[in-house]
């Protein structure tokens, strides 16, 4: 291992491999990632890979407006020999009672505003885009062609192998057990295979950035909690876009594989680092899908996972610097959406670092908002 | 074929019943699975395999390996070497993952 790096990044996620990527290419030399088990062991490799830009902030609209416009070029971008499997076939919407209506209409104008390709849907369009949809319990919808999902190993792959080859070291199955900070400012990171001495340190360790800014001791408003997936026998391709509800808790895409995946959150959730699964969320989900969507009840079921939501007060990531100590960054607290928001991630924290010209002005998100209560609610989250 | 003798269990023989494989009438008995029925009357493939389309048989016969998919009353990916054969079933070949809808 290293005795010493320019920058060092905690996690291996997509928000760690993307940040490692975009310094590697503006020609930041010396930098090492740390990552405790493997590459995607985190939140990323668990999540639904959902990128959509029906958003209710304009934040949030403008982060994934970017990471999509990234993620169509992804490939050709990053050079990679695979593929990162985008199937852009958009992200169905769908509303349960007028308010989510209203909502969504508000969203949508947010949303065409800045460019998002997003419309409003009644009942009997949305029918055509899914025709199995149960649209007895629904009140509208609302569509974008342009969201879709990627494959999140493939995806953190492509930016791993093009940091690696820009000369960015990465240790995997190393963990980071501490950071040494003398006279306020960030001096070493001690792993449990060597300690090495940097300058900045990076925490995009997902779930568990606040047990990371713990040992700076620097204030994280963050907490996580268990999300859970299922996953579905594959059958021939019948479900285009993915269909989302937040008022019925629910999302659901058909992989290119041919497979269903499907989650909901759970609010009676302990606010704790656990990831086991539980008969509770096949039940609760069994119902939920074979109610909205009924076909899907008739395949059998395959497997289950979980993985950690890291919450924020206000549902939108923090960027930046903290106050207790200098060259500690974050990009943290991405409240479930934090894989579709990859690729500006590592755009932003670089150009934090760099002191460049930001792509977009992302300074809002700094972790002083909650303590100023600049607070920006994002209302669209499952 | 079919055991007619076995060391350790005993094999009751249920009724004759008549099912389609592929639009034609096959005879089973009561009480076997759809593919040990298929098999006793010489269809030994049951299907085929996704990618290269190879043809696929009775394999594990306990439900475990999905070799033995077909598509049951118009069900795609029914395990047929553990579902129980019905008078008038139509059971027929599986051509690739299966339509629900
Ligand atoms: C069920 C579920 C569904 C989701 N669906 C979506 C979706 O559809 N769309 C979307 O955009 N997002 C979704 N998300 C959210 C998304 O997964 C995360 O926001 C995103 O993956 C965060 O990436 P990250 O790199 O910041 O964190 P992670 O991927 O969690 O990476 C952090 C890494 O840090 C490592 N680490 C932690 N502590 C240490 C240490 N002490 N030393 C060394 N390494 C350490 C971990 O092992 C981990 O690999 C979902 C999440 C879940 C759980
Ligand atoms: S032969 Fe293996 S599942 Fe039927």
């Amino acid at each position: 291992m290293i005795s010493s790096a320019e920058i060092v990044i905690i996690g291996g996620g997509i928000s760690g491999c993307s940040t490692a990527y975009n310094l590697a290419k503006k020609g930041v030399k010396n930098i090492a990632v740390i990552e405790k088990s493997y590459i995607t062991s985190g939140s990323t490799g668990r999540c639904g890979a959902g990128v959509r830009m029906q958003w209710g902030t304009e934040m949030n609209c403008k982060l994934a407006k970017k990471s999509i416009e990234f993620y169509e070029n992804a490939n050709d971008v990053l050079e990679y020999d695979g593929d990162v499997e985008f199937k852009q076939e958009g992200y169905l919407l769908i509303a349960s009672t007028d308010k989510e209506m209203d909502q969504f209409h508000e969203n949508v104008k947010i949303q065409n505003k800045l460019g998002i390709p997003s419309k409003i849907l009644t009942l009997d369009e949305a029918k055509e885009i899914v025709p199995y949809l149960n649209t007895d319990i629904l009140t509208g919808a609302s569509y974008c062609g342009k969201d879709g999902f990627l494959n999140p190993f493939l995806t953190t792959d492509a930016f791993y192998r093009a940091a690696k080859r820009l000369g960015v070291e990465f240790y995997t199955y190393t963990q980071v057990l501490d950071i040494k900070v003398e006279n306020g400012r960030v001096k070493s990171v001690i792993t449990n295979k060597g300690e090495i001495s940097t300058n900045i340190v990076v925490n995009a360790a997902g779930g568990y950035s606040k047990v990371i800014s713990d040992m700076v001791n620097s204030e994280l408003p963050v907490y996580s909690e268990r999300h859970q997936i299922l996953v579905t026998e594959p059958v021939e391709a019948m479900q285009a876009p993915m269909v989302m509800s937040f008022s019925l808790n629910l999302y659901c895409q058909q992989t290119p594989h041919g497979s269903f995946m499907m989650g909901r959150g759970d609010n009676r959730e302990p606010r704790d680092l656990r990831i086991t699964s539980s008969w509770e969320f096949l039940e609760q989900m069994a119902k939920t899908i074979t109610e909205v969507l009924p076909p899907i009840g008739k395949l059998r079921l395959i497997r289950q996972w979980a993985g950690l939501y890291n919450m924020t007060p206000d549902k939108q990531p923090i960027y930046g610097k903290v106050n207790e100590v200098e060259g500690f960054y974050l990009a943290v607290g991405f409240s479930g959406h934090g894989f579709m928001f990859g690729p500006l991630t590592g755009v932003i924290i670089s150009e934090m670092i760099l002191e460049e010209e930001p792509t977009i002005d992302a300074s809002m998100l700094n972790i002083n908002r909650f303590k100023e209560g600049n607070l920006i609610l994002e209302p669209s989250v499952v | 074929m079919r055991i007619d003798k076995h060391p350790i269990l005993d094999f009751k023989r249920g009724k004759k019943i008549k099912f389609t494989f592929n639009g034609q009438e096959i005879e089973g008995y009561e009480g076997e699975s759809i593919a040990a029925a298929l098999h006793a009357s010489g269809v030994k493939v049951l299907g085929e395999s996704i990618l290269k389309h190879r043809p696929r048989g009775f394999y594990c016969a306990i439900g475990n390996c999905s070799s033995c998919l077909m598509v049951v009353d118009g069900m795609p990916n029914v395990k047929t070497c553990i579902t129980e054969l019905k008078e008038g079933m139509v059971v027929e070949t599986q051509k690739g993952k299966g339509k629900i809808v």
